[in-house]
């Protein structure tokens, strides 16, 4: 998103996707290893935060979802008896301090369908990782050769060809792009099925045709964002006096590369890696739902449009927690590229 | 090339605007009334054939484009007013009242932690409504906007006529419309658009998800075209190509205003 944030990729969720938002790459990572207990203690104060939130957030909204989803038609005694059932009429304060005494004992609590949200995550978030893996595994070295191309051929026809492409793609919801995708090769080529139906219980893996769609439609909306980053790293690297003194001395170009441009661009790369995978949780969701595969996405949506609460609850500080982790990640690895972080030098 | 994707932009922007704004005047049929089999292919029936109902795809395609855009811009534009209030409230505050500043950014930083999407589901959980859609778009887009309007307005502080302003003991209206405002509005445009951009993603995202509370948003034409896309792959194509022309062609604005907004602060 240019830079900044669409839809949660630095822009969408999201752009689209969701990131940019985690401010410039190095902040406040002067301090090296000493910055990571402060952070590490700021995620778990935002874990808190979140949690609080989804409880006191939903509570403090006008709308009630018991209402709204029984609609006006069903008598008070009938939302009176839906809300005891779910235990909506105690105060939310005694909501909240339960379900947190849950939490510790590692008990999230039962869904409104009758069955343990513990039991319901763990059939899914199996298949929601093999989705956002598979993707991002394939995000690494796909963007990292498109960037340092690009910025290597600059204002040539591939650098144009890359870049366009880039920012084409980085506006459009992945929701789209899969949807284009499976006109493609689901309609038109007829190479894939149009619908991801793994039976439940069954590992995806099984069926790999199944997996192509969906990580194919989250793989190239992360891509589009992670190159153009990864390529604004890169020309700043071949610009530099480092990599002009190289060449001048006749160095072979792959050499340079290898040596000078790619290990300047890693700091900024694995950053920008990180940041994607958490935009992924954005993007999986809606991935999941056009293809219909079995994730923690397809579950939390459908938990949204039953207001099934202690679902959605459990499964957005799951998808939280992964989130700060990553975040987390992403500035350790930071001082772990960066020398002068590392060793503590102080210039 | 630049100067070239910029004017593709407005030609895409304006022409989908266009198309978006007079779409339920133009729209040969009905929305919501049947006028063929369901799934039937293009010229037979309409010209981008019939939906899982019988529906013209063409007359849903032209009156979801409404609501789609106006929550989109409506919520783009209170949550640019929101984020740019407290941004640069926090930065005018700073120098003298530490505190004060944190107070408003604090709250706002952890909400910028949290990924769009789960900030819409949350809400939309409570406010299953277009209301909802709308709160969810100010709590996503606020933060970030903040963070531009603060770095934008921290480069005029410390310039004469701000301090000339403060010394004459001018009230808070006047240091923010008459002081910072101008010299910050290109940055807080660029900005803007872009959060338009992210509306209209959650805007689609929550149609899609059948959370929009309306009956024939571009995203909800999505899903429902999916279960007969072998039979009637227009019904998919249309919507999707719909959001992605609109979408590409704000973005490559932005990122424009973008640029020109810099130059201009640097």
């Amino acid at each position: 998103m240019g830079g900044t944030d669409l839809a949660g990729r630095p822009g969408p969720m999201g752009g689209s996707g969701l990131l940019g938002r985690t401010g410039p790459v190095g902040r406040e990572l002067g301090a090296g290893w000493r910055a990571l207990p402060r952070r590490l203690a700021i995620s778990a104060l935002l874990l808190v935060l979140l949690s609080f939130a989804v409880f006191v957030g939903v509570d403090l909204l006008p709308g009630d979802p018991v209402t709204a989803r029984l609609g006006a038609t069903s008598g008070p005694e009938r939302i009176a008896q839906v809300r005891a059932h779910l235990g909506l009429d105690r105060p939310v304060q005694a909501r909240y301090g339960d379900w947190l005494a849950g939490l510790v004992r590692g008990d999230l609590g039962t869904s409104a369908t009758g069955r343990p949200v513990g039991e319901l995550l763990a059939d899914r978030v199996g298949n929601s990782v093999l989705l956002a893996g598979l993707a991002w595994v394939l995000l690494v070295p796909c963007s990292l050769l498109l960037g340092v191309l690009a910025a290597w051929r600059r204002g040539r026809v591939v650098d144009r060809a890359i870049s366009t492409g880039a920012l084409l793609l980085v506006s459009v919801p992945e929701f789209a792009v899969t949807g284009g995708l499976v006109v493609l090769f689901a309609v038109t080529l007829r190479w894939l099925p149009a619908v991801s139906l793994v039976p439940a219980g069954t590992n995806p893996l099984l069926r790999p045709e199944m997996l192509v769609l969906p990580v194919l439609g989250l793989l190239l909306a992360g891509l589009a964002y992670a190159t153009r980053v990864i390529r604004g790293a890169a020309v700043s690297a071949v610009d530099s006096p480092q990599v002009e003194f190289l060449r001048l001395s006749g160095v072979r170009g792959s050499v340079v590369l290898r040596r000078a441009v790619v290990p300047a661009v890693l700091p900024v790369a694995v950053q920008v890696w990180l940041i994607t995978a958490v935009a992924s949780v954005g993007g999986a969701v809606l991935v999941e739902n056009i293809v219909g595969y079995p994730g923690i996405g397809q579950l939390l949506v459908s938990s949204v449009q039953t207001g099934d609460l202690p679902v959605v609850q459990a499964l957005v500080l799951l998808l939280g927690a992964a989130m700060l982790l990553a975040l987390v990640l992403a500035d350790l690895a930071v001082v772990l590229l960066t020398p002068r972080l590392r060793t503590g030098a102080v210039r | 090339m630049r100067a070239l994707s910029i004017r593709l932009g407005w030609v895409l922007f304006a022409a989908v605007l266009l198309l978006v704004l007079l779409g339920p005047e133009l729209a040969p049929h009905s929305p919501s009334r049947p006028v063929g089999p369901p799934f039937a292919a293009p010229g037979a029936v309409g010209l981008l054939g019939t939906d899982h109902l019988g529906r013209d795809v063409l007359s849903r395609m032209l009156h979801g484009g409404r609501p789609l855009l106006l929550t989109s811009a409506l919520a783009a534009l209170v949550g640019s007013a929101v984020g740019a209030l407290a941004g640069l409230f926090a930065s005018l505050v700073a120098g003298s009242r530490r505190w004060a500043a944190a107070l408003v950014l604090r709250p706002l930083d952890v909400l910028a932690a949290v990924p769009p999407i789960l900030v819409l589901l949350l809400v939309l959980t409570a406010l299953p409504d277009r209301t909802g859609l709308v709160l969810a778009v100010v709590l996503t887009g606020a933060p970030l906007t903040a963070r531009v309007a603060r770095a934008a307005a921290d480069q005029v502080l410390g310039r004469g006529h701000l301090e000339a302003a403060i010394a004459r003991g001018e009230g808070w209206g006047w240091l923010l419309g008459r002081e910072v405002l101008p010299l910050v509005a290109g940055p807080l445009l660029a900005d803007a658009v872009l959060r338009f951009v992210s509306a209209v993603y959650l805007a689609a995202a929550a149609g899609f998800l059948g959370l929009s509370g309306t009956d024939s948003d571009w995203g909800l034409l999505i899903v429902e075209a999916l279960p007969g896309v072998s039979l009637q792959p227009w019904a998919l194509l249309a919507p999707v190509l719909g959001i992605a022309l609109l979408a590409v062609g704000t973005h490559f604005i932005a990122d424009g205003a973008g640029r020109r907004a810099r130059s201009v602060i640097a």
